[in-house]
């Protein structure tokens, strides 16, 4: 039962987006009613199996399963000829980042009520995001895993240039043809792990039994970790998130930040890490040095920016550097880390973007040398900002400190001096984080209030919703973030495994 | 040897060379309006296509039909395919002969059209069948022959009979390279039987086995629209009319990588890792001009001559494979290209009733007719290999074919080529889905037909990819 309930997860936003074609594109009503309900669907029941992974914690899993602690797990021939499973299963790791998911993707949902142009498709596009998103997610098979990956290509170029605002054709074409780079680089890779693997099989479990040849690792992990780490936005990669974010409409910025930057993040720990553990210890040394930009030098181009949305962006930037530094950090703590900061900044920038799109939909500009004041007339709408800000710059109590110290004391704990350096100066740069999100917050919120912002009204009951839904869930993590330790670590714990077991002698990295 | 009983399986074959004269003398008896041909024509190809479903796969070597005739499992299944292309190009050619822009049509004869067509279906058939290099050469020869006349069929075109007359010079020059191969390949093994090749190939090899597979690469090569013998393809799939250009596309390329696979796969099969690096030469150098070329195009036809010659590049990657990965995967891609290229065509096909082929004329389709715009979506999605549709996973199994034999890096870098074909198909996508609509150009009306045949193949082109058991079945089963 349960087993079904999670093979829904995938196919119920893929079912309303059936249900919706023979829908006339004017009734507008009866199409967002339908996708409010079935994204609120999706929501109920990843809460309910998070609760269900939770209770299991400790009970032996499914062996078939094996090296990893898989529930609800299901593998079904696909295509026999190149031995392709349906492969999917949950464990801690992935069931919160489900989780989150469906938060952000309900959240998505909801603020895009009033998106001007075609809704029918629009929201048909949306929830097939949520499938790729979902499915990537779910998969462990790596042929089902790509297949998902891939597909978010095919809707983010239509939903920015067609529903975007400013550049959006310009940002569409960026951002799609810079993830289809990265994952044209992970499936060169993928064909090689399975010819290399040697056990005609696309599975992640069946592949981490057996040990790649050195070799062939030199070569696919940096190719399939850059080619991740480009939807992740690791520097050199990074060029194509500010113009891609400001460009799309909220709903997409949600979902492209929340979620979809961080399934670069999951796929660099679960398949590139995981599979190729020895190239990684080789490897991961010099990430760390290219992370000197993302976390350094993010929060100092987002000090120099105007437009809100560049400024979130850089602040994701900066933030998913510090997930990459948890991982190269390979040390039990800084992967739980990365983790938890995977489903933190999930939620904050979800919010982020949420509140940014409701002001801009208000003010209809995003520079904040002209807003000034608006929280008299936005007061909830201000809060949520500032309450995502907030978390961001990893104030106590919020989601933020707990897996940005989390990633520090791992990443410090790594016996390695650039290591340690990154990590001091990474500690550093939440400085300017706070610098530009208190500046960005008081233009933008405070002071006088510009004569043509006089009839701003404030968030609606919808709005109100998704602001107080996405706050709640930062604090929950921020203030019990044990439940949630608990369940990464027992799924962080078999890759930590095969990752410490991994027998090639550690080359220690530049300054090791 | 000869099985005279039970060739039940020759039966699709014989009809297919009656068809065209039964369609064309089916002129003799009704006056130049009537549908009759028409209707034939439709039954004729279905009726073929539902008896090669019959024919049970999984019969290992094949069967014979005195000794040079085959009929395997790869043959079956490109049979389908050829006629797959027929049936969509004659209907695809049926709005041509009804009506054009200004009430008259654009083409008259549709009967010698479709006779036209099912020669080269035909010939297709016969290049797949050939046990000897005769008829393997008679087989390329009909499949190409129809295609000359075909190109020039609307007369007052004069682009068109440019292009004709481009192509025939072109292909006679290819045919006199294959012809000049095939003599070296007699003189080198003394035999014009496939098998005694592949014997005399296997009991070694000299120079001249090397030449001959030279010029056979390159007449080939003018076929397939290969690296340094395309430059002809855009002039003539601009200048023929679309659904010959349709036609051209799919069922010309297919009878082309078909002779590739029986010669590779064939007479040439102990020799195929001698030619793996010149076959990965080729391919990976026509993906990549194909790729630049389409770049900068702003004309449909255009566009898709460039589009389909980096298509040939990604097919020549599965032929590095083993035979049974290679072929698998070679057929399955067709099928899938062949049915994503007509849907392509028939949207090209409506724009060019009513207005100029180019991208300009696309602008505002999204607002003007969202489904449209959605069926184009998907079919350059799908032609630029992006999941879940069924243009991904026939490049999926090309490379996987590709990469089976340890060609990492040239699938690295047809993977990586992708990319680039992303942003031109994206180009198109983007005229229809984010221009604003322009005032001058004519609406769009859509028959009956046409709006049946777009719904049907978007949702094979979906389908295909989205529920790829159906790969399983065509291939494992074929429990018909």
């Amino acid at each position: 039962m349960e087993t079904i309930l999670f093979n829904l997860i995938w196919i119920i936003p893929l079912l309303t987006v059936l249900v919706c074609v023979p829908l006339s594109a004017t009734r507008t009503g009866i199409l967002k009613a339908i996708h409010a309900t079935s994204a609120t669907i999706v929501l109920l029941i990843v809460c309910f199996l998070t609760y269900r992974v939770y209770a299991l914690t400790g009970e032996p899993a499914n062996e078939l399963a094996a090296p990893l602690a898989l529930r609800f797990f299901t593998d079904i021939p696909w295509l026999s000829m190149m031995g392709a499973h349906y492969t999917v299963g949950a464990d801690g790791l992935n069931i919160l980042l489900l989780a989150l998911t469906a938060f952000i993707v309900w959240g998505g949902v909801l603020v895009s009520w009033n998106i001007k142009g075609n809704q029918k498709v629009f929201f048909a596009l949306i929830q097939l995001l949520a499938t790729s998103v979902y499915g990537v997610y779910m998969s462990f098979d790596l042929v089902l895993f790509f297949v998902f990956y891939e597909m978010e290509a095919l809707c983010m170029y239509l939903m920015i240039a067609c529903y975007g605002s400013g550049r959006r054709d310009y940002g569409g074409k960026k951002l799609t043809l810079t993830l289809a780079f990265g994952s044209s680089m992970i499936l060169a890779t993928l064909f090689g792990l399975y010819f290399e693997g040697g056990v005609n099989s696309w599975s992640i479990m069946e592949l981490s039994k057996v040990s790649l040849p050195m070799e062939f690792q030199m070569w696919a992990f940096p190719l399939m970790f850059m080619g991740f780490a480009v939807s992740s936005s690791l520097f050199p990669f990074h060029f194509w998130s500010p113009d891609g974010h400001s460009a799309a409409p909220t709903a997409v910025s949600m979902l492209a930040a929340g979620v979809m930057m961080k399934m670069g993040a999951y796929g660099c720990l679960r398949v590139a890490m995981f599979l190729m553990p020895e190239a990684a210890k080789i490897w991961l040394p010099y990430v760390v040095a290219l992370l000197i930009f993302n976390v350094v030098l993010g929060p100092f181009i987002a000090l120099r920016h105007k437009d809100l949305k560049y400024i979130t962006a850089y602040s994701s930037i900066s933030h998913l550097g510090l997930i990459f530094l948890g991982l190269a950090a390979l040390t039990p703590v800084g992967l739980r880390g990365a983790s938890l900061q995977m489903i933190s900044h999930g939620f904050l920038t979800g919010l982020f973007f949420a509140t940014i799109g409701m002001i801009y939909e208000r003010t209809h500009t995003r520079d904040i040398t002209e807003m000034g004041g608006i929280m008299r007339k936005m007061p909830f709408l201000g809060v949520g900002f500032v309450l995502a800000g907030f978390a961001g710059l990893g104030l106590p109590g919020f989601s933020g400190f707990i897996a940005e110290s989390t990633i520090f004391i791992g990443a410090f704990q790594q016996d390695s001096t650039l290591t340690r350096i990154v990590t001091v100066l990474a500690i550093l740069s939440i400085t300017t984080t706070a610098v530009y999100i208190l500046q960005t917050a008081n233009r933008m919120l405070h002071g006088p209030l510009p004569k043509k912002y006089e009839g701003l009204t404030d968030g609606c009951f919808r709005e109100k919703l998704v602001i107080v839904v996405l706050v709640a869930c930062l604090l929950f993590i921020g203030i019990c973030p044990g439940w949630i330790a608990d369940m990464l670590d027992t799924s962080i714990a078999p890759i930590f495994e095969k990752i410490s077991a991994a027998t090639q002698p550690v080359i220690s990295g530049i300054g090791g | 040897m000869y099985s005279f009983f039970n060739m039940n399986f020759i039966i699709p074959d014989i009809l297919l060379l009656l068809f065209p004269f039964i369609v064309i003398g089916s002129r003799l008896f009704c006056n130049y309006r009537s549908q009759l041909p028409w209707r034939i024509a439709n039954f004729g190809f279905i009726a073929i296509f539902i008896l090669l479903n019959f024919i049970p796969l999984a019969s290992g070597e094949g069967r014979f039909f005195i000794c040079n005739w085959k009929i395997d499992d790869f043959g079956v299944l490109m049979r389908e395919v050829l006629i797959i292309s027929a049936i969509l190009g004659i209907w695809l050619s049926k709005d041509y002969f009804e009506h054009g822009a200004d009430g008259k049509p654009q083409m008259h004869q549709i009967a010698e059209f479709i006779g036209a067509i099912a020669f080269a279906t035909f010939g297709g058939v016969t290049v797949v069948s050939a046990c000897d290099m005769l008829t393997f050469f008679l087989g390329l020869e009909i499949a190409t022959i129809p295609m000359y006349a075909l190109t020039a069929w609307n007369k007052k075109d004069q682009l068109g009979s440019e292009a004709a007359t481009k192509y025939i010079l072109m292909g006679s020059v290819a045919t006199a390279f294959e012809l000049f191969g095939f003599s070296y390949l007699y003189g080198f093994a003394g035999s014009l039987h496939f098998g005694e090749i592949q014997q005399a190939v296997a009991a070694g090899t000299n120079p001249l086995l090397w030449v001959s597979v030279l010029f056979l690469f390159c007449g080939i090569g003018f076929k397939l629209t290969l690296f340094p013998f395309y430059t002809w393809a855009p002039d003539v799939y601009e200048g023929a009319p679309t659904p010959v250009t349709a036609v051209l596309s799919v069922t010309s390329k297919a009878t082309a990588i078909a002779f590739l696979v029986v010669l590779v796969f064939g007479p040439l099969a102990p020799v195929q890792e001698q030619i793996a690096p010149l076959i990965a030469l080729l391919a990976g150098t026509t993906l990549f001009v194909g790729n630049l070329g389409a770049l900068k195009q702003s004309r449909l036809r255009r566009f898709m001559a460039y589009s389909s010659i980096a298509q040939a590049g990604y097919i020549m990657v599965a032929l590095l494979g083993p035979a049974t990965t290679a072929k698998t995967a070679i057929v399955y891609y067709l099928f899938v290209y062949a049915v994503s290229n007509y849907l392509a065509f028939f949207i090209f096909g409506i724009i060019g009733h009513h207005r100029e082929e180019t991208f300009a004329s696309l602008r505002g389709l999204s607002k003007q007719n969202p489904s449209l715009a959605v069926a184009l979506a998907i079919s350059m999605f799908s032609l630029a290999g992006i999941p879940p549709l069924a243009g991904f996973f026939g490049k999926f199994h090309l490379f996987f074919s590709g990469a089976s034999t340890g060609h990492y890096a040239l699938v690295a870098f047809a993977v990586l080529n992708n990319v680039l074909a992303l942003y031109y198909y994206i180009q198109l996508i983007k005229s229809a889905w984010v221009d604003e609509p322009d005032g001058h150009l004519s609406p769009l009306r859509l028959t009956r037909r046409q709006r049946g045949v777009i719904v049907a193949l978007s949702i094979s082109v979906v389908a295909l990819g989205f529920i790829p058991f159906l790969s399983n079945n065509v291939f494992a089963g074929f429990s018909f």
